[in-house]
């Protein structure tokens, strides 16, 4: 019974993921991205994690990803979505060997090694007693302060570029 | 015979979403009325006074209004995205209304041996719910804008989404002190915590900077640039017609009653009464009306910014006191030990 | 007044008088005079353009106030009217002649700016090229209109007769309606081998974009060109504006106009004399009673003759009634520009009813007057009217000016949103002939009641508020000032109302009007109202023309947008207050 959400949310976020790749239209292909991120989200529910669930919403779905709506409205001029084939000849075969070789690793590495199964420390019933937001907030600004200041301090750097390249225009 | 709990609590809450969502729809109809009773009063004028009127208030002429609505001619602009165009009001509407999942209406009470809670969850991340939900309502915008294929749609589209990823950044910042005094996410805790004194008076600058990023964040004057008439007819909505258009005015109005809710919620208590007197929803409602009051009245009285401004009044003016806020916040709590 | 004007010698001889202009100009120019009397300056049309420089630059003739043509038959003859906002007086005329066949003569945009409309006006209704105007094309009349119906032999569809009162309607003792007429048999007439599918009007008058041009524009993506209205809900009315658009910044904006268009010079000189009056009414349908009485005012000088006192008085509140509620109505349709959801244009409404009840009790009607008479009005007004004139003007209205002025003069959003933008600078104000509060939020004290004072406003003691810096705010407090000033003038008047006729002569439906010309004007609540009226001694005027402020002032608003946001455009259109029935025309 329990699982029957997940196996739904499971295949809504492949089968959209799927979208992404196959829809001839870019605006398609993000909206079936903000399925995925919204499918993703409901898993984090299912294992405690609501707050990340809501981050990814609130992040992902509702900023980023409406960015790229926006950038993909504003450029693309024409719905047919069909790209000069001429272009990139060399693309489908190279893309062909290296989507061959990720999916051959993959399964090497799956069948080679035995994945630890165990409980950590943040099982359900830990997060329920503490909270999942207070768990995060926990982990991030104590365990894992040096990796998230450095995270902000390269998203600083990318502003910053954004910057410089958007003033040389002018 | 006993039912499973898992039933049960099924049963439980659809009954309540129904209720809720019945509620909404209903509020919506007649606050298009409270609306133009609104106007019509502040620009000196009668209002409409004929459908089904009863000294003087009409109080048929929402359904009147609704069977109008209904049965214009539902429009298709040629070279329009059909799905995307279709989707986009319920997209809309459906985000106006999940945002009520959380909402805490009244004190939880026992009926007929049950415990009944007032509220359809109670997620422990309740205010992080809602502006999740509220972020996602730009897709219907976005969508309806670009769906349309028209000028004046998509550039409405586009103004609306800056215009409402910038406020959020506010209104989210705005929340963050009222969660630091009552040290949880979950909106029943927040209410339970204000049964004596409203967190309005520990945070009166983050309330004021809430506020107004809500007004912009529903598109509402002077902040209704999104649906500008004098320069873009009626931006995102200009092609749409019939149920689809209805399908976005009862969006915009919805998210009228969601942010004066959550406003209610966050800083005057929610269903407490003041001082703790007499606890209730008609507490909530009594506030709630309070906030829509001072929407409508803005909108009899104000002019519009002009987009340049309500972009800089965004990021330089209220999210630079968004951060002072909680700076303050943390700041006093600290020294206080609270 | 601190104008700056060129430098003048000492002694300066009158300039109002033609005659001292035409000997003037000789000094300069000795064979550019051809005549010269006291209807006008006849130039040689190879050296006008001299001229003009001439007069604008040593004899400060720096404005421009209209141009129009005549249909003489054997020639044409277009005809400018120029002032000296500095001196004021009544405008000179200067006149040239171009030829019947392929008329042209040089235009006069390079050296006045606001004659790029009016050139273009003439060139559509009646045919005469402007050599060197930088974008003649048809402006009223749609691209691939055939013919120039201003011209004496043009004939338009359903033509019955060359002017009123029409026999035909009365034919066999029944009025018939022309358009009752077959227009296959009677009127229209195509030539013999017209094939109304297969037709293209003529190339050279459609703006073609050849395939060149067109893959040029296309790479230029940074900017987008927006067709704002016909049928836009703040064009007011049907305006269309043609911007350029990079971003929200507005690159050009170019006015489409002519939607509207029914030819008000034509029908004016198929009518008689009396008969224009109902139709000045419909120029600017705010303004009725003033358009009356410009209207008036340039057929009494044709007729020579003065209203009685109380007609005088009669006119001038009507008149100032009419400002009042125009710049009431003006103020509130901007703020509905910025926004606002009606509630200041509500506010002014309600007082502008008040005012037309007055109008109606008097004339009869209350937007389309018909009130003003060659020589008086054509109803006496009532105790009872004076009575409630008097209270509106004395406390109502003073009242009203104070409270609209506190809600809207008052707002911050209004501050951030009119301050310094859609500014027109002095010198442009007055080289695109704009007029009214446009030109005088500008800086220019110009007020044609004060420059050339007519009716009885010499009496009365008024001031002229002007603007600095000539943005949108200026032009909206100069609106405020001009109410209080109206009532000012109001409050004199009705305490000077004098008892008398109400009209010079007896009624009559036809006056005879004198042969001979005559440019007049008013200072209507838009701006400059004039009136070209050329007599040839019969009921019907030979020539008619209207110099409406709002098309004029038009001209000048790619200047004032080019910079700004998309929505201050909008605000900065409601700023001209342009009503399309008298930009059409």
């Amino acid at each position: 019974m329990e699982s029957i959400p997940f196996y739904f949310l499971a295949a809504l976020a492949v089968l959209a993921a799927l979208g992404v790749v196959v829809m001839r239209d870019p605006v398609y292909s993000a909206l079936a991205l903000a399925v995925v991120l919204t499918a993703l989200a409901g898993l984090y529910v299912l294992l405690s994690a609501p707050f990340l669930a809501a981050a990814q919403v609130m992040i992902y779905a509702g900023a980023i990803l409406i960015l790229f709506v926006f950038v993909i409205m504003l450029l693309s001029p024409g719905r047919e979505g069909d790209a000069p084939r001429g272009a990139l000849k060399w693309q489908r075969p190279l893309a062909v060997i290296f989507g061959g070789a990720l999916v051959a690793q993959l399964a090497l590495v799956l069948l080679m090694t035995i994945l630890p199964t165990g409980r950590g420390l943040y099982t359900p019933e830990y997060l329920a007693q503490i909270g999942s937001t207070q768990a995060v907030g926990a982990a991030l600004f104590t365990d894992y302060l040096l990796p998230f200041e450095i995270t902000s301090l390269l998203l600083l750097v990318a502003m910053v570029g954004v910057i410089v390249l958007a003033k040389k225009k002018s | 015979m006993t039912l499973d709990p898992i039933v049960i609590t099924l049963i439980e809450a659809v009954v309540k979403t129904i209720v809720v969502i019945v509620a909404l729809l209903t509020a919506f109809a007649y606050l298009t009325l409270v609306e133009r009773y609104v106007i019509a009063k502040i620009q000196s004028r009668i209002g409409p006074n004929r459908v089904g009127a009863i000294g003087g208030i009409a109080l048929l002429q929402p359904i009147a209004d609704a069977i109008k609505m209904i049965f214009k001619e539902d429009f298709w602009p040629s070279q329009a995205d059909k799905i995307i165009y279709t989707i986009a009001p319920g997209i809309a509407v459906g985000t106006a209304l999940l945002a009520w999942a959380v909402m805490p209406l009244h004190p939880s009470t026992e009926i007929f041996g049950y415990r009944v809670d007032f509220f359809i969850a109670d997620v422990n991340i309740g205010v992080l719910y809602l502006l999740a939900i509220g972020s996602l309502g730009v897709y219907g915008i976005v969508l309806g804008g670009w769906g349309s294929n028209n000028k004046y749609s998509m550039l409405g589209a586009l103004r609306s989404t800056a215009q409402m990823i910038s406020y959020e950044v506010s209104l989210g910042l705005a929340l963050v002190g009222v969660l630091m005094i009552s040290g949880s996410l979950s909106l029943v805790t927040i209410v339970e915590k204000q049964s004596f004194i409203w967190n309005v008076v520990w945070q009166p600058l983050g309330f004021i900077i809430y506020f107004i990023a809500a007004v912009a964040e529903v598109n509402r004057l002077p902040f209704d640039l999104p649906e500008a008439e004098t320069e873009l007819v009626a931006g995102y909505q200009t092609e749409y017609s019939s149920l689809k258009f209805a399908l976005f005015y009862m969006a915009e109005y919805i998210n009228m009653i969601t942010v004066s809710a959550i406003a209610a919620t966050m800083f005057l208590g929610g269903y407490q009464g003041p001082f703790g007197i007499l606890p209730g929803v008609h507490w909530l409602v009594l506030k709630i009306m309070f906030f829509i009051f001072v929407m409508m009245w803005m909108r009899g009285t104000l002019p519009r910014f002009r987009y340049d401004q309500l972009m800089r009044f965004g990021w330089q003016v209220l999210l630079p006191l968004a951060l002072a806020n909680i700076f303050i916040t943390a700041l006093v709590m600290l020294v206080v030990g609270a | 007044m601190s104008v700056t004007a060129p430098v003048a010698p000492p002694n300066t001889p009158n300039y109002n008088d033609p005659q001292i202009v035409a000997e003037q100009i000789k000094t300069k120019y000795p064979d550019a005079v051809e005549s010269s009397s006291a209807q006008g300056i006849v130039v040689q049309s190879d050296q006008l353009r001299e001229v003009a420089r001439y007069l604008h630059d040593e004899l400060a003739f720096d404005y421009l106030n209209n141009v129009t043509s005549v249909d003489w038959q054997d020639r044409f003859e277009v005809v400018y009217n120029l002032t000296s906002l500095e001196r004021g007086g009544a405008p000179i005329t200067l006149k040239v002649n171009a030829a019947r066949e392929n008329p042209s003569v040089p235009s006069l945009v390079p050296v006045f700016r606001g004659a790029d409309f009016q050139e273009r006006e003439v060139y559509d209704l009646m045919g005469i090229r402007f050599e060197g105007h930088p974008n003649l094309r048809r402006i009223l009349l749609w691209d691939g209109f055939e013919g120039y119906p201003l011209r004496k032999d043009y004939k338009e569809p359903y033509y019955e007769e060359e002017k009123k009162p029409f026999g035909s309607r009365w034919d066999k003792g029944h009025h018939v309606i022309a358009e009752d007429r077959n227009p296959w048999h009677d009127n229209v007439q195509y030539p013999s081998n017209f094939d109304a599918v297969a037709y293209k009007p003529p190339r050279d008058q459609i703006q073609v974009i050849d395939a060149a041009q067109a893959a040029a524009m296309r790479l230029r993506t940074d900017k987008i060109v927006l067709n704002f209205g016909p049928q836009h809900p703040s064009t007011h009315g049907v305006l269309r504006l043609r911007v350029t658009l990079e971003g929200e910044t507005v690159r050009g904006v170019e006015p489409i106009v002519g939607y509207l268009h029914r030819n008000h010079d034509k029908i004016g000189e198929r009518n008689t004399f009396v008969g224009n009056m109902p139709y000045t009414d419909r120029l600017d349908y705010f303004t009725s009673m003033a358009n009356n009485l410009a209207y008036a005012l340039t057929v009494e000088k044709l007729l020579g003759i003065k209203p009685p006192e109380r007609a005088e008085y009669i006119r001038v509140i009507m008149a100032e009634l009419t400002r009042w509620q125009n710049h009431a109505v003006a103020l509130g349709f901007i703020y509905n520009d910025l926004g606002a959801f009606y509630t200041p244009l509500i506010y002014a409404m309600e007082e502008r009813e008040l005012i037309l009840d007055l109008f109606e009790a008097t004339a009869g009607s209350r937007m389309m007057c018909n009130y003003m008479r060659f020589g008086g009005v054509a109803r006496d007004v009532t105790d009872d009217f004076i009575a409630k004139c008097k209270y509106l003007v004395n406390e109502r209205l003073p009242r009203r000016t104070d409270e609209l002025e506190a809600y809207m003069v008052g707002n911050e959003i209004f501050h951030s949103r009119a301050k310094n933008i859609g500014v027109l600078p002095r010198d442009l104000a007055i080289n695109y002939s704009t007029a009214g509060p446009v030109l005088r939020a500008s800086g220019v004290k110009y007020d044609i009641r004060r420059a050339e004072p007519y009716s009885i406003y010499d009496r009365f003691d008024f001031e002229i508020p002007t603007g600095t810096t000539g943005d949108l705010y200026d032009r909206f407090i100069v609106r405020v000032a001009e109410m209080r000033e109206s009532l000012k003038i109001l409050k004199q008047a009705l305490d000077q109302f004098p008892a008398g006729e109400i009209m010079t002569g007896k009624k009559n439906y036809q006056v005879r009007v004198p042969k001979g010309e005559a440019y007049g004007r008013g200072e209507n609540p838009k701006g400059e109202l004039g009136f070209y009226v050329v007599s040839d001694g019969t009921a019907n005027p030979y020539r008619y023309h209207v110099r409406g402020p709002s098309f004029i002032n038009l001209t000048a608003l790619n200047d004032m947008c080019v910079g700004y946001k998309i929505a201050d455009m909008i605000v900065i259109l409601g700023s001209l207050d342009i009503v399309m029935g008298e930009v059409d025309r």
